[in-house]
C-alpha cells in the first residue's frame, strides 16, 4: 500500500469527521443555542470521535500492517531508550548470524551449486583402484576414445591433455597454462564464451594438424591483457608459435584451471593418451555406467597394459565428489560450531529481553490495564525481538562478506572447485533473512510468552519498591546460563582438539631443513632437446649456472623430490628375495647435491659422484625407513633393487638404457617426510636424475637470503641456456611447500576458524552472565543494604553472588563435559585426536570458570562496596 | 478500548444489511455528505432510527471500496465544505437487488408474524 495514498486518505477521514461535527453544530446554533453549547452537544452525539476514525480506518483493512508499524515505531522508541541493550543484543545477534552465514556462502558454493557447465550433475570421471588401495585417473589413448564414445551408458565425451606453455614476446618468459581440448568440448561443457567464440569442429579437422587458435581463460585474459574488450582477433605468441585469440571463457569456466584453452589433436598413437571427460545419458545408475566401463576398460588394458594397474576396478565418481569427501565434513562441522555460536548469541539475547522485560512489567501493565489484548502486547515484544534480530542480521552479512573472503584465502587451494562462486548470493541472504526470522522467534518467544501472561491486577497492586527480586526469572536465567556454559564447553573443546592437533603437526620432525630453500620448476617444451645426451646437458648447464651465482649456497635437481610429499610411489624387487604385490616404494630422481642442499644426513655409504651421474648410473640410495622394513639384519649396502615400471617413454621421459634392471644400493640417508605431514614416512629409493630424464625437473636452490628475492636472478640465469625457457609459475619457498599441503592448509583452516569462533562464544557467554549476574544484583541492593545494616560484610556479600551463579555455572560445565565426550567420536571423524587429551579438557574446564569468575565478580564487586544507606534508599 | 470497539462492531453487524441499504437508498435521491445522510435517516424514519457514526462511518468506507458509492469534496449549502458521497452504477444495481432482498425478507418475516387463518 502506498504510503503517501495512506497518509492523504487519513487526512481526508480527519477533515470529513471535522466538517460533520462543523455542520452538527452550525445547525444547533441556528435553532439558537450559544456556539460553545452547539459545539459540544454535536460532539457528545457523535460519539468518542478518535474511535469512530479507528473503526472507519479498519474498513480500509490492511489493519495488520498500520499495527506493524506501531509496533515498529514502539520498538524503536524502546530500542533508543536503552542503546546499551540495544548493541549487546544486537551484536551478540550478529556474530552468530554472520559467522553462520559466512559458513554456509561456503558451503552453499562449494557443495550445493560449485559448477556452471550444463547438466554438470551428468558429468564423471573415470577412475581406477588397484588392489592396493591406490587410486588413479584413467587416461585414453586415440582409438579407445573413438571406441568409448559408442558406450551405451555416455551422452559425450570430450578429452582434454595439458602442458605448460611460455609466452615468447615478453621480457622474461611467462608460463602459461594451457589446456588442449578436444573440438566439441565447448559443446560439451555448454557454456558459452564471455567474448568471441569457443573451439569449433572446424578448429580440428580430423587427420589434419588444428588451426592456431586461442580461447583465454578469464583470469590469464584479465592479468595478460588487463581484461582488454578488443582482444578477439589478435595474436598471442607462445613457444614461438602465433595463436588467434578468438574467445575468452566467462570468470567461472575455470576447467583444468587453464589460462588458455587450444584444440586438441588426437592422434591414432596408442602411446599418447588423453584424460576423458564424459557425461552420461539422462537416468543412467552408477552401477550401471560402472559395470559397463568395467569391461571397456579391461579390453583398452589388454592393448596398452601400461596404462593400466595389473588389477583394477573402475569407478565413476562425480565432478565434486572428491571435494565433498575432502571437505564436506570439515564444511559441515564449521557449520555446526557457528550454529552453537548463533545459539549462544540468542541465549544472551534471551537474558537481556528477560531482564528488560522484568523492567518492563509496569509498562506492559499499565497497556494492559487501558485496553491491550494479551496478543497485542505479545506481537509488539515479537516486533521488539524481530527488530533486533534482522538489525543483528543485517550486520552480520555485512561481517559475514568480509569474513567469506578470510575463510576462502584460507580454504586448502584443491579442496574445492575453483568454478564455485564463494560470495554472499541470493540464496545465501534468503538463508539470513530465514534465520533472522528464526532466531527472533527463538529468542523472543519465551520472554514474550512470559511478559504476556502476567496479572494485570496484582501487578498493579504490588509495591513498586521491591527488597529481592522473584524467583521464578531467576530460575529461568539460570537453565539460559548453563545451557550457554555447556554450549561453550562444546566449542573450545572442539577448538582446543583443532589447536593442539594443528600444533602438533607445525612441530612435527620434518628431517630435513625447508628454510631458505625454494624449488623453481622447469617445465621443458614440445620437440625440446628430445635426445636423452641432450636433455641430460640441458639439465647440467642449468644447475652449473645456478650454483655458480653468488647469492647461491648449494643448487641440486629433483625431478620428483621436493618434500615433504615427493616420489613416485612404485612396486619394487629386491634381489634374492621373493616380489611381493605390496613391496612399493617412493622412487626419486635427484642430482647428490640434493642432500646437502635439504641437509638430510648421509648416514651409511656413500653417495653417487658427477662422472656417475653423467652416464646415468645404476645406483641407488635408500632412506631408513626402507632399510629398517626390508633390511632388518643390515646388509642392505651392496644388495640390488629393481623397479620393474622404470621404463622410458619418448619423447615424454628418455631412459638409460637398462632402466628396468637391478640397481646397486650404495648408502643409506636419514628419513625426511615423503608422504605429507601426518602419515608416516614411506620407504624411499633416491637414483641418479638421468636414469630418467622427464619434460619437466626442478632446481632446488639454497640461499643465504630469503630465496624468493633471487628468483628473477634465478631466471636470468635459466634464460641465459635457453631463451625460450621460463620458470613454473607459483615458484614457492620449501616453507611454503609445507603450508600448501592440504593437511597443513586443512589443519590451518579448522584451527582457526574453529578457535576464532570459540573466543567468540566464550566472549558471549561470559557477557550473558555478566549481565544476569548485574541485573540480579541491581535487583537485590535493597537486600544487600538490608544485609549490611544488619551486620554482613562485603565479603559475605560477595560470597552470595558467587553462590547464585555457582550453581548454574557448575551445572553447565557438567552437562558440557557429558556433551564433549558424548560428540568426541563424532568430531574424531574429522579433527586429529580427542576432546579427552589430558591438556584439552581439562584446560578448556579452567578457562571457563576463569573467565566466569570474572564476569561474577565485577557486579558482585560492585554489589559488596555499596553504602548500605545508599542501597536502602535505591529504588 | 477494546470492549468499546468490539460494542460498536457488534452493532454494525447486526445493521449491516439494512444499514448499507438505508444508506444506498438515501444517496439514491442525490448526493449526500455522511452528516446529511444520518439526518435524512433519522428524518425519514420518523426519528426512530438513530444512525450512530460508529456505524455509519465504517459502512460509507467500506461501499466505497466496494465502488457502489463514490466519494467527492464539495461546498455544502452552508457554505461548509463536505466529502460528498453519490451512487455508482454498480451501486444501483446493488440498491435494486438490496431492496428485493429486503422485501423478501419483510414478507417471510411478515408471513410468519400474521395470526394464522383458518
Amino acid at each position: 500500500m502506498n504510503f503517501w495514498r495512506r497518509k492523504k486518505q487519513r487526512a481526508e477521514l480527519d477533515e470529513e469527521v471535522e466538517s460533520h461535527l462543523k455542520m452538527a453544530a452550525q445547525e444547533r446554533a441556528a435553532r439558537g443555542e450559544t456556539m460553545e453549547e452547539a459545539n459540544h452537544a454535536a460532539r457528545r452525539e457523535f460519539g468518542n470521535v478518535e474511535l469512530v476514525k479507528e473503526v472507519a480506518r479498519d474498513e480500509w483493512g490492511w489493519r495488520w500492517l498500520r499495527d506493524a508499524a506501531d509496533d515498529v515505531r514502539y520498538g524503536a522508541r524502546m530500542l533508543a531508550k536503552n542503546p546499551g541493550f540495544a548493541i549487546v543484543a544486537i551484536l551478540s545477534l550478529a556474530l552468530g548470524i554472520g559467522a553462520t552465514t559466512a559458513v554456509f556462502s561456503v558451503l552453499y558454493g562449494v557443495l550445493v551449486n560449485p559448477y556452471p557447465y550444463a547438466n554438470s550433475d551428468r558429468m564423471v570421471h573415470l577412475v581406477f583402484h588397484d588392489n592396493t588401495g591406490n587410486r588413479g585417473w584413467a587416461n585414453l589413448n586415440g582409438p579407445q576414445l573413438q571406441q568409448f564414445r559408442q558406450a551405451s551408458c555416455v551422452e559425450s565425451v570430450a578429452a582434454m591433455d595439458e602442458w605448460d606453455l611460455t609466452t615468447t614476446e615478453g621480457d622474461l618468459p611467462e608460463n602459461v597454462q594451457a589446456i588442449y581440448l578436444t573440438s566439441n568440448a565447448f559443446v560439451h561443457f555448454g557454456v558459452p564464451t564471455l567474448l568471441g567464440r569457443g573451439l569449433l569442429p572446424s578448429d580440428a579437422p580430423e587427420g589434419q594438424d588444428p588451426e592456431s587458435v586461442a580461447v583465454l581463460g578469464y583470469q590469464f585474459w584479465q592479468r595478460h591483457y588487463n581484461g582488454d574488450p578488443d582482444i578477439v582477433g589478435k595474436k598471442i605468441q607462445l613457444v614461438r608459435k602465433n595463436y588467434t585469440i578468438v574467445g575468452v571463457v566467462p570468470p567461472r569456466f575455470t576447467w583444468g584451471d587453464g589460462e588458455v584453452y587450444l584444440p586438441l589433436k588426437i592422434t591414432a598413437d596408442p602411446v599418447r593418451s588423453y584424460f576423458p571427460m564424459i557425461r552420461l545419458k539422462p537416468g543412467v545408475t552408477r552401477a550401471a555406467a560402472n559395470a559397463e566401463f568395467q569391461s571397456l576398460l579391461e579390453q583398452f588394458a589388454k592393448q596398452t597394459p601400461t596404462h593400466f594397474p595389473e588389477h583394477f576396478k573402475v569407478t565413476i565418481e562425480g565432478l565434486n565428489d572428491q571435494f565433498v569427501a575432502g571437505i564436506g565434513g570439515t564444511l559441515y562441522l564449521l557449520l555446526a560450531a557457528v550454529a552453537l555460536l548463533l545459539l549462544i548469541g540468542c541465549g544472551n539475547v534471551s537474558i537481556l529481553l528477560l531482564a528488560q522485560a522484568t523492567a518492563r512489567q509496569h509498562e506492559l501493565a499499565v497497556r494492559s490495564a487501558i485496553g491491550a489484548e494479551g496478543s497485542r502486547i505479545l506481537r509488539q515484544l515479537l516486533t521488539e525481538a524481530l527488530m533486533l534480530s534482522f538489525a543483528g542480521a543485517i550486520v552480520g552479512v555485512v561481517l559475514a562478506n568480509g569474513l567469506v573472503k578470510l575463510i576462502v584465502t584460507w580454504l586448502p587451494e584443491f579442496s574445492f572447485p575453483h568454478e564455485a562462486a564463494i560470495r554472499i548470493n541470493l540464496p545465501v541472504l534468503l538463508f539470513s533473512v530465514g534465520l533472522a526470522l528464526l532466531t527472533g522467534i527463538v529468542f523472543g518467544a519465551s520472554p514474550a510468552l512470559q511478559s504476556a501472561r502476567t496479572d494485570v491486577a496484582q501487578l498493579m497492586q504490588a509495591n513498586t519498591r521491591k527488597t529481592t527480586a522473584g524467583v521464578h526469572g531467576r530460575r529461568t536465567h539460570s537453565v539460559l546460563i548453563a545451557g550457554q556454559i555447556s554450549l561453550t564447553l562444546l566449542l573450545l573443546a572442539g577448538a582446543g582438539v583443532a589447536m593442539r592437533g594443528f600444533l602438533r603437526m607445525m612441530h612435527v620432525n620434518l628431517g630435513y631443513d625447508p628454510h631458505n630453500v625454494m624449488s623453481v620448476g622447469i617445465p621443458v617444451h614440445d620437440n625440446t632437446y628430445t635426445t636423452w645426451e641432450a636433455r641430460r646437458t640441458y639439465f647440467e648447464q642449468l644447475l652449473k649456472r645456478v650454483s655458480a651465482m653468488p647469492e647461491v649456497v648449494s643448487a641440486g635437481l629433483s625431478t620428483n623430490a621436493t618434500p615433504p610429499n615427493n616420489g613416485w610411489e612404485q612396486r619394487f624387487e629386491i634381489s634374492g628375495k621373493p616380489a611381493a604385490e605390496q613391496q612399493r616404494a617412493r622412487i626419486n630422481f635427484i642430482s647428490p647435491e640434493y642432500f646437502s642442499v635439504l641437509r638430510i644426513p648421509l648416514l651409511q655409504g656413500r653417495s653417487w659422484d658427477e662422472s656417475e651421474t653423467v652416464h646415468g648410473a645404476k645406483l641407488a640410495l635408500i632412506n631408513q625407513t626402507l632399510a629398517r622394513q626390508y633390511f632388518p639384519n643390515g646388509g642392505a649396502i651392496g644388495s640390488e633393487i629393481r623397479i620393474p615400471e622404470l621404463k622410458g617413454e619418448p619423447p615424454f621421459a628418455l631412459a638409460v638404457p637398462g632402466s628396468d634392471s637391478w640397481f646397486q644400493v650404495i648408502g643409506i640417508v636419514g628419513d625426511a617426510r615423503d608422504d605429507g605431514l601426518r602419515n608416516p614416512i614411506k620407504p624411499s629409493v633416491f637414483v641418479p636424475y638421468t636414469v630418467l630424464l622427464r619434460v619437466w625437473t626442478q632446481i632446488l636452490v639454497r640461499t643465504q637470503v630469503p630465496p624468493l628475492t633471487v628468483l628473477r636472478a634465478v631466471r636470468e640465469q635459466i634464460r641465459a641456456v635457453d631463451p625460450d625457457q621460463q620458470a613454473s609459475r607459483n615458484i614457492r619457498d620449501l616453507d611454503g611447500w609445507i603450508t600448501t599441503q592440504p593437511e597443513w592448509e586443512h589443519g590451518h583452516l579448522v584451527a582457526t576458524l574453529f578457535g576464532g569462533f570459540a573466543i567468540l562464544a566464550l566472549a558471549l557467554a561470559a557477557t550473558g552472565l555478566y549481565s544476569v549476574i548485574s541485573y540480579a544484583v541491581s535487583q537485590r541492593t535493597g537486600e544487600f543494604g538490608i544485609r549490611m545494616a544488619l551486620g554482613a560484610r562485603p565479603k559475605d556479600v560477595l560470597l552470595i553472588v558467587f553462590r547464585s551463579a555457582a550453581t548454574s555455572v557448575t551445572g553447565g560445565v557438567l552437562t558440557g563435559v557429558v556433551l564433549t565426550i558424548t560428540l568426541n567420536r563424532v568430531l574424531a571423524r574429522w579433527i586429529q585426536g580427542s576432546a579427552l587429551d589430558v591438556l584439552v579438557l581439562p584446560g578448556v574446564i579452567l578457562l571457563l570458570l576463569a573467565t566466569s569468575g570474572l564476569s561474577c565478580f565485577i557486579p558482585a564487586r560492585r554489589a559488596s562496596s555499596v553504602d548500605p544507606m545508599v542501597a536502602l534508599r535505591y529504588e | 478500548m477494546t470492549e468499546k470497539r468490539e460494542r460498536y462492531q457488534n452493532r454494525i453487524e447486526l445493521l449491516q444489511g439494512t444499514l448499507d441499504l438505508l444508506i444506498l437508498q438515501t444517496l439514491q435521491w442525490g448526493p449526500q455528505h455522511g452528516y446529511g445522510i444520518s439526518l435524512a435517516i433519522r428524518n425519514r424514519s420518523g426519528e426512530i432510527l438513530q444512525v450512530d457514526t460508529g456505524s455509519l462511518y465504517p459502512a460509507l468506507h467500506r461501499l466505497e471500496k466496494q465502488k457502489w458509492i463514490k466519494a467527492e469534496w464539495r461546498i455544502s449549502e452552508n457554505k461548509q465544505r463536505a466529502r460528498y458521497y453519490r451512487l455508482t452504477a454498480t451501486g444501483k444495481k446493488q440498491l435494486t437487488k438490496e431492496r428485493s432482498k429486503w422485501s423478501q425478507l419483510s414478507d417471510a418475516i411478515a408471513g410468519v408474524l400474521q395470526p394464522e387463518e383458518k
